[in-house]
């Protein structure tokens, strides 16, 4: 398809503009009381943008990869309350792959796949039992997605959220990630073709974070500096000590690094690879996260535990997001493995080259 | 009183306390629970024999005991149930301790049983929003009207002030002073007319601190701790105690001697991570920075109290203490796997309170600031308005 390697800017200023005007304080914190944000999801559905990368045949925007990931780092960036990946790379990626047409609305996945599930498959309808856990915005979807493995081959399952028992549950940002129950659920599902599958899901699930988490530290970083300028104490500024100078320093750097590893993950994967940068980029964004919330937090001083100051809308979610699709011990085991399989003379290369020295 | 053995400890304590067992957990500070009763009883039940303030005079709820009996309380008290202290912290380990030392005989006498006993409640009112790590900047206003003191001014970060009967309340008496010289210490009755607590939502969704504005109320003068204009001076032993660990009993989680895997480990191995190599290097680094972590705030506290002047030690030890906290809290919640990304997940509210922890009580940079200053000797931050009047410094020209 392309070989587009850039975002299209205007992408970045429509959605930032967007964010901008609808993603503020009391949105985002209501939408944590209520489990929904429904004006910024119909703001946000307007534009096309949730379903961008998604061919125009199944009800997409069309556009590329790298485009719907920029969007992601902006919502990430404005800690917007929306199910933005999971309606569009994921969900809609495995419904599109499957030759399915997109819902109007929400669309979710199963984050985990089917490794709770017992799957009995007649034809083209699967009869799903057992229990999908952290389901982001299970409440509020048209159809959960459900990717599964049957006889060697990967179906991709619609199930009515109706035919289901969902019990609501949060994240530690207040997000839904609820718990949804099949019990003997019939639904109709689709194969796809063998590169779509639970590993490259898992993968393209930790991608999805990976923009996300680049977004949300980036703004936790600009609020800092902005807020240690602003606050005096001393007499002066309290960005004017060095020992505040260091946090900043680390929520900058960590910034920089998760951005940069995003980003080259981001172009890989839309060339149609990136194993590699992607289990590294989530690798580095986890970590980042780590680092940079503790950093920003402690500039901020008591008033970064508010509710009032937004910084908890970014710490938070970044808390929740680095155990999405793969914490630190999964990526850190799967690279290892990867490079221990290089040996000692494929470690610069697999360094410089990634994932185009695995192929 | 002379000195008991253990054993004679412990079969006083067995007869008004519980053991605890291995399975007993310790709740996290002032985090999720708003529950006042079971302190109360517990501090009903020990105040007769003074167990719970050791080295307290006996007619104010203590027993006279030296620094070592007290140590030796301390670690058989660990073997016993103690429910969370959290809402009675600041009277007992901090404002009582400075009431020993700047508090006259009638305040004493007003005061320490009651916390000692359970039946008062105190909170902190230090900070303001423009006296947070400067704390020497509190704006709060009492200006003598015959001998009426009116307070006029706003505090911010008041944990536990909607609980409070009582405040230690640190107020700016002459603005023509620099700015340490002109404060002096009250204590005030958070019932009085001109006083208001409004709570304050943390990003937990606790409101376990409060702003509080003060509108003309009147205080009267038997209610100053300490002379006017000595109320830095009071105010330093105060937040000496609290970072001696004067809030918390010790650190760590009062394990007993002896091989014990402590609860908190145990709780790790529940979870449902791997447990490779790492895991067991991490796990044991904190283990071991635990034990040191409980020893240095232990001498901190024992230092404070044959002395009476807490010093620098104290900041040593929270810096210690507030590093084992986060350091468990990341790793129990790095540990629980993906479920530790929900909000009933394990460690949720300890994750949530650590940020807090290098915070409140002086920040890691203050506390590293004092030990240079006074422990290394190191050049002293530049402080241009020492001999400024307040009311110029304030304006901030500098
Ligand atoms: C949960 C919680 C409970 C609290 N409870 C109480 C209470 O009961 N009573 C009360 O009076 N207060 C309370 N506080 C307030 C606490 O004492 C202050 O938050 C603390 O002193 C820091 O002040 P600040 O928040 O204004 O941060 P700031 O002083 O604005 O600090 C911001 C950043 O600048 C750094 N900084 C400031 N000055 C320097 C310097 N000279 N050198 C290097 N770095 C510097 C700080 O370390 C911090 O990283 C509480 C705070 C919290 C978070």
């Amino acid at each position: 398809m392309s070989e587009i390697s850039e975002v299209d800017p205007l992408i970045t200023e429509t959605a930032d503009r967007l964010f901008s005007q609808i993603c503020d304080h009391e949105s985002v914190q209501n939408a944590e009381v209520t489990g929904e944000a429904t004006e910024i999801w119909k703001a946000f559905a307007e534009t096309g943008f949730p379903w961008i990368s998604i061919s125009e045949e199944f009800g997409g925007s069309g556009g590329t990869l790298l485009d719907a990931l920029e969007v992601l780092r902006l919502v990430g960036y404005h800690a917007a309350p929306i199910p933005a990946a999971e309606t569009g790379i994921l969900g809609g990626w495995l419904l599109s792959s499957s030759g399915q047409q997109l819902p109007e609305g929400v669309v979710t996945v199963l984050p985990s796949g089917s490794e709770n599930l017992l799957v009995a498959r007649t034809g083209d309808r699967l009869t799903l039992t057992g229990r999908g856990l952290r389901v982001p915005w299970a409440r509020t979807a048209e159809i959960i997605v459900v990717p599964v493995e049957v006889d060697d081959q990967t179906f991709v399952a619609s199930v009515q959220p109706g035919d289901c028992q969902i019990t609501p549950m949060t994240n530690m940002a207040g997000e839904p990630r609820d718990t949804v129950d099949f019990n003997e659920v019939e639904a109709f599902a689709a194969p796809v073709p063998s590169d779509v599958n639970l590993r490259s899901f898992r993968f393209r699930g930790a991608l999805s974070r990976t923009a996300l988490m680049a977004g949300a530290i980036e703004k936790m970083s600009q609020l800092t500096v902005s807020y240690t300028n602003d606050r005096v104490q001393f007499g002066r500024p309290v960005a004017k000590f060095q020992a505040v100078q260091q946090h900043l320093v680390w929520g900058a750097q960590d910034a920089a690094l998760a951005r940069m590893a995003a980003e080259s993950a981001a172009r890989e994967a839309n060339r149609g690879s990136g194993a590699f940068e992607i289990a590294a980029a989530k690798l580095i964004a986890n970590q980042a996260a780590a680092r940079a919330t503790k950093a920003c937090h402690q500039a901020h001083g008591a008033m970064g535990m508010t509710q009032e100051y937004p910084l908890h809308h970014l710490s938070r979610r970044l808390w929740s997001w680095r155990k999405e699709y793969g914490g630190d011990a999964e990526w850190s085991e799967w690279l290892g493995r990867i490079a221990i399989s290089q040996g000692a003379d494929g470690l610069y290369p697999l360094i410089t080259g990634g994932s185009g020295v695995l192929r | 009183m002379s000195d008991l053995t253990e054993e004679q400890i412990r079969s006083a304590l067995d007869s008004i306390l519980e053991r605890r067992n291995a399975d007993t957990r310790l709740t996290t500070m002032g985090a999720g629970s708003d529950d006042l009763e079971a302190g109360r009883r517990y501090l009903a039940n020990t105040v007769t024999d003074g167990w719970h303030v050791p080295t307290w005079p006996a007619q104010h709820g203590g027993r006279n005991a030296s620094a070592s009996q007290n140590a030796l309380i301390g670690s058989v008290l660990r073997e016993f149930i103690v429910p969370d202290l959290y809402p009675f912290a600041i009277g007992l380990g901090m404002v009582g301790p400075a009431l020993l030392t700047h508090g006259n005989d009638s305040q004493q006498e007003e005061w320490l049983k009651a916390i000692a006993s359970g039946t008062s409640i105190w909170c902190q009112m230090f900070s303001e929003p423009e006296a947070g790590s400067d704390l020497a900047n509190v704006a709060l206003q009492a200006k003598l009207d015959g001998d009426e003191w009116v307070i006029e001014g706003q505090k911010t970060w008041t944990s536990r002030a909607m609980w409070a009967d009582w405040a230690i309340c640190l107020a700016r008496t002459d603005p023509a002073q620099p700015k340490h010289k002109g404060l002096t210490m009250f204590a005030m009755p958070m019932s009085i007319p001109g006083v208001e607590v409004r709570p304050l939502m943390q990003m937990n969704r606790d409101a376990h601190f409060s702003e509080v504005f003060v509108e003309e109320a009147r205080l009267n003068d038997q209610w100053r701790i300490g002379d006017v204009g000595e109320g830095w001076r009071v105010a330093m032993t105060v937040l000496a105690h609290e970072r001696a660990g004067g809030g918390s009993r010790g650190g760590g989680d009062g394990s007993t001697r002896g091989a014990h895997i402590p609860s908190w480990i145990k709780d790790l191995q529940a979870l449902p991570t791997e447990q490779t190599a790492i895991w067991d290097d991490a796990v044991m680094g904190l283990y071991s920075h635990d034990a040191v972590s409980r020893w240095t705030t232990q001498r901190a506290a024992d230092e404070a109290r044959s002395s009476g002047s807490p010093g620098p030690a104290g900041s040593g030890a929270k810096l210690r203490t507030v590093k084992s906290y986060k350091g468990r809290a990341y790793l129990a919640n790095q540990s629980s796997g993906a479920y530790g990304m929900l909000e009933d997940g394990h460690g949720y509210i300890e994750l949530m309170t650590a940020p807090s922890m290098s915070i409140r009580g002086g920040t890691d940079e203050i506390q590293r600031n004092i030990l240079g200053e006074r422990v290394l000797g190191l050049p002293g931050e530049p402080r241009l308005d020492r001999d400024v009047p307040w009311k110029e410094s304030r304006r901030g020209l500098i």
